[in-house]
């Protein structure tokens, strides 16, 4: 019926005025059946992650234990210190070498990169998110570990993890930069900012909910990886230390992946458990952002 | 004040700087790829593209064959068009589904979900993204794949005539099917938690006053919220589909890794390139000639160009789209 | 305050918030004990990757070897064998696990490098067949199986497995050949299996850890040994080679155990016995770098899948001190009263290396150096 889906704004509200006032009857059914598939999809989502995230707190509940959290993986016994210890290292590695990249490179080509530069950034951005996890880890494996002499470590791991969400974190940052009406920028600079006083003061508290979400995003994603790791940071039975190279670590994923494929149940348990840490850790990543940002806004 | 202006300069700079990181690291990337690649490529030609058979030879034969200047193992033959099929066909299926889930769902969150509750949900949705892919898969194999061998794609083959591609027979639930379902969950946060990031930062003023001139909530999106928020959306939709096509190990158990032969319906086993190196890098590790490695890096840029080209469709097709308006700034 | 500092300040926060929450937790019980554990001060860490098949088996002398050489750290991991071999020949680990031993033009490639057997392991064709109760052990052959395969069987019905299992009701339904996707040792085997057993199959497809499957429609390839048995399990009327250690998940989840016909021609399923006889067959054809295909061994009462699992070692090591970890790990491992004890050999199905064997692999580990 409406041809003009992708108009802008002023368009609509004058040229279409008229034929809002016939049909009216039509277009309020039109809008709950929208709106009720919607909350149909909504709901669909809920009923899929709840029934993953059950089924990970439900098989994973039972291996929790205080012993998991004070000792090393020893076999198929133990705990997963080293893992968890690991797996966070990892993150911290990739997010400091990452989020700084991503998001300046995010605020370049949505405010003052020229326009082609821009469009060529974010469509090696997307080619990058598409390059396989597992190429990059034996990327990773034949320059890093081998040619570099990094070896097994976690400044191998960390660099591989921060390929991978890398792009991520640009097109977010990106995208929330871009949301910002171009007015913004313009009046405060036509005010006397500088360019940088503008972003930081102005443009950067608009977009903050976005590049956070961004970051957490690339984050959640770079704790679920398993392939780019087994080939760069290796596995360690024991927990990591400052040695950032020639020192395999542990994570969690590696657990999940390879834990389930034994004839144990001990070790399925143990699987099991390690998934639902990392969903743990996502869980406290969130709780925390949420927080520093509901206070953040407070003191604004 | 020139204080001031050097700081900015130096952001600007270092800004710029950082924007070029992700091109350096593709073409890093890239090159080692391509170099590692080369030899396949001479050894096999176009009918690497072309090609059913995947054979890395005999390995334990000590009689390497020599075909255009490359050693490889006796019966050494690369061909990966049944992966790029499994490949685009998972991913699009995947997209299908999971696309107009994400949007409605980010819009939902946004428009009619009260805030509170809208919070929870997101961070729900979110948390999808920090599960490790191995429980999608294990997920897929449990639960996803036992229900589409019994009850969706039985109920899908009644569509069978109209599309053929429906018909049965369904078989065992691994195959193209189950593989795309769980790339849509897998990619569903992402569309989703970008979208409605989004869609929440669109000024709320032009839509109260459409809607108080008389527009529907729904209308009032489709015509001011959409427009606004389509091209960081699209962004989105690509970003997932790049993380479908490149995903290893959830596929890997969940699609029944077809060897040799192309999906004929829905329900067929498949391959995707990405999995296939995945479970192939460790077996080419042991080929004396190393040909089989040079073979898996060879998928890999493939993978590589398909992923640059569908990037390119998708922009071309926007671009198509705006043309016809003749809007947006 | 500014909104850049904030945002940066915010994610670091959050970043080492989340850690030190998560270390503090971790960290603090393990500090008190680590000083009474941190008392010898040359402690040697050893890496060990590889077979998945020897990864469970690895995990459990772990925790007993750490109390015979409290100053070796050692840590194992399953990335598969081929993972193995390239990874102990480059020197990014000192120990890598494979179930099949090099070919010789890899051995070329990489001089140096040991096979050294450290315990015997099997094989089971499992099955889903619905309505054949799970009492009775289908008879199958190698020969057989090739063809179901290569697609030339494609109904459990077919005459040929009637023929040999006669008063089992066979359904008319299309078999589902599983295949393992992965490289793997559990593929060598097999292949060598239908390799030894059928011409056509020794003419075309032949052997490796990962071989070029024939097209069979519906043919199903899955990610490791459990993924094969989940595999199987989901899907009614398949077959699959399966890794002896994971023989119990099989029958837990109700699949079917075959009885394979070995040389002589008779009917056995995989056990102590059948094993142990056919290893013995072999002792005297295995060579002094025990490079040895163990499939097919004659002898009545000798099951027709076995092998040696073998440890992959560089004979120069790092350093003096390494050498001697690995040494010493190596000959406790194969020892009987170490490695090779009952205890750890039931838990993966596996067999202790035979009395005979011994003196070989011993002489192989001795070759170490630093």
């Amino acid at each position: 019926m409406d041809t003009r889906a992708d108009s802008g704004v002023s368009e609509v509200s004058i040229q279409t005025m008229p034929s809002y006032e016939m049909h009216s009857y039509r277009r309020k059914v039109k809008s709950i059946a929208v709106w009720s598939i919607s909350f149909a999809a909504l709901a669909f989502v809920m009923f899929i992650i709840l029934d993953i995230l059950l089924s990970v707190i439900s098989k994973g509940v039972p291996g929790l234990s205080l012993k998991l959290f004070a000792t090393q993986t020893s076999g198929i016994a133990g705990g997963l210190q080293n893992a968890i210890l690991g797996t966070l290292m990892l993150i911290v590695i990739s997010s400091l070498i990452s989020a700084p990249l991503g998001v300046l490179a995010g605020i370049y080509i949505s405010l003052f990169a020229p326009k082609r530069f821009g469009a060529v950034i974010r469509f090696i951005s997307e080619v990058l998110a598409g390059i396989p996890s597992i190429v990059i880890g034996y990327f990773g494996y034949m320059v890093m570990v081998l040619q570099w002499g990094m070896g097994f470590s976690a400044l191998a791991g960390g660099i591989s993890l921060s390929i991978i969400i890398l792009p991520y974190i640009v097109r977010t940052t990106d995208a929330s930069f871009r949301q910002i009406p171009k007015s913004y920028l313009e009046g405060a600079i036509a005010l006397g900012m500088t360019p940088f006083m503008a972003t930081r003061t102005v443009l950067l508290k608009l977009a903050t909910p976005g590049v956070l979400t961004g970051i957490l995003l690339a984050v959640s994603i770079a704790l679920g990886e398993t392939a780019p790791l087994i080939y760069t940071a290796g596995w360690s039975n024991f927990d990591p230390n400052l040695q950032l190279i020639k020192n395999p670590v542990a994570y969690l994923t590696y657990v999940v992946w390879t834990y389930l494929n034994e004839p144990y149940n001990a070790a399925h348990q143990l699987a099991y458990t390690a998934a639902l840490l990392l969903v743990a850790i996502v869980l406290v990543l969130h709780l925390l952002v949420r927080l520093l940002q509901r206070g953040s806004i407070k003191h604004a | 004040m020139l204080n001031a202006r050097i700081r900015s300069r130096i952001f600007q700079v270092a800004a710029g700087i950082a924007a070029v990181s992700p091109l350096l690291v593709l073409l890093f990337v890239a090159g080692v790829l391509v170099m590692d690649a080369w030899p396949a490529f001479k050894f096999q030609g176009f009918s690497f593209f072309t090609g059913i058979t995947w054979n890395m030879g005999n390995m334990y034969a000590s009689n390497p064959i020599v075909h255009n200047g490359v050693e490889g193992a006796p019966g050494a033959t690369f061909g990966i068009l049944p992966f790029i099929v499994g490949t685009i066909g998972s991913s699009l299926i995947a997209m299908m589904i999971a696309v107009p889930i994400s949007l409605l769902s980010a819009f939902a969150l946004v428009y009619k979900i009260p805030p509170r509750y809208a919070r929870w949900i997101s961070s729900a949705v979110e948390l999808l993204a920090g599960i490790p892919s191995v429980v999608f898969g294990l997920w897929g194999m449990v639960v996803l794949a036992p229900i589409v061998a019994n009850q969706i794609g039985p109920w899908l083959t009644h569509f069978g005539k109209v599309l053929p591609f429906l018909a049965g027979p369904v078989g065992s639930g691994f195959g193209l099917l189950t593989s795309g379902i769980v790339l849509a969950v897998m990619v569903i946060p992402i569309i989703t938690a970008t979208s409605r990031d989004l869609i929440a930062q669109v000024p709320k003023l032009p839509i109260e006053g459409a809607q108080a001139l008389g527009m529907t909530t729904f209308e009032s999106i489709r015509h001011i919220t959409f427009p606004m928020v389509r091209r960081g959306v699209i962004g989105a939709i690509i970003l997932g589909w790049g993380r479908a096509l490149g995903e290893t190990m959830a596929v890997l158990m969940v699609s029944g890794n077809a060897t040799n032969y192309l999906p004929t319906n829905l329900y067929s086993p498949i391959s995707t390139m990405a999995s296939t190196v995945a479970a192939l890098l460790d077996g080419a590790l042991t080929d004396f000639s190393k040909l089989s490695i040079h073979a898996l890096a060879l998928i890999a840029v493939t993978l590589l160009v398909i992923t640059m080209i569908t990037n390119l469709l998708a922009r071309l097709l926007v671009q198509l789209g705006r043309r016809d308006v003749g809007t947006e700034a | 305050m500014n909104n850049f500092k904030k945002v940066s300040l915010m994610t670091i926060s959050t970043l080492i918030g989340a850690s030190a929450l998560g270390a503090s937790v971790s960290i603090v019980p393990a500090f008190a004990k680590s000083h009474v554990a941190h008392r010898s001060a040359s402690v040697v860490k050893l890496q060990e990757t590889g077979s998945t098949l020897l990864f469970p088996l690895f995990q459990l002398w772990v925790p007993a070897y750490k109390k015979v050489a409290p100053s070796v750290q050692i840590t194992p991991s399953g990335t598969g064998s081929g993972t193995g071999i390239q990874q102990a020949s480059d020197g990014t680990v000192q120990i890598g696990a494979s179930d099949a031993y090099m070919s010789a033009a890899q051995l070329q490639t990489t001089p140096g490098i040991l096979n050294i057997p450290l315990a015997i392991s099997a094989q089971q064709v499992m099955y889903h067949i619905p309505g054949v109760s799970k009492k009775v052990h289908l008879k199958l052959t190698g020969n057989i199986l090739a063809q179901i395969y290569t697609g030339k069987i494609r109904y459990w019905n077919d005459p040929q497995i009637a023929k040999l299992n006669k008063g089992v009701k066979l359904p008319h339904n299309a078999i589902v050949p599983i295949h393992r996707q992965d490289a793997s040792g559990d593929t060598f085997l097999f292949t060598q299996f239908l390799t030894d057993t059928n011409a056509n199959w020794s003419q075309t497809v032949q052997y490796g850890t990962s071989v070029s499957w024939p097209s069979v429609p519906g043919a199903l390839g899955a990610q490791g040994n459990q993924g094969v048995v989940q595999t199987a399990v989901n899907t009614p009327n398949s077959v699959a080679y399966v890794g002896i250690s994971w023989l119990d998940q099989g029958l837990q989840h109700g699949l079917g155990e075959a009885m394979l016909q070995n040389k002589a021609g008779k009917f056995l399923l995989p056990n102590n016995n059948t094993i142990k006889s056919a290893a013995g067959a072999m002792i005297g054809k295995t060579p002094k770098d025990e490079r040895i295909s163990l499939i097919y061994a004659p002898g009545k009462n000798s099951y027709p899948i076995i092998n040696y699992e073998y440890a992959i070692v560089n004979q120069k090591q790092a350093n003096p001190a390494t050498a001697n970890a690995v040494k010493k790990l190596l000959d406790w491992a194969i020892s009987p009263s170490g490695g090779n004890k009952a205890v750890f050999m039931q838990k993966v199905h596996f067999l202790p290396l035979p009395a005979s064997i011994q003196p070989l692999s011993k002489a192989q580990i001795n070759k170490i150096h630093g």
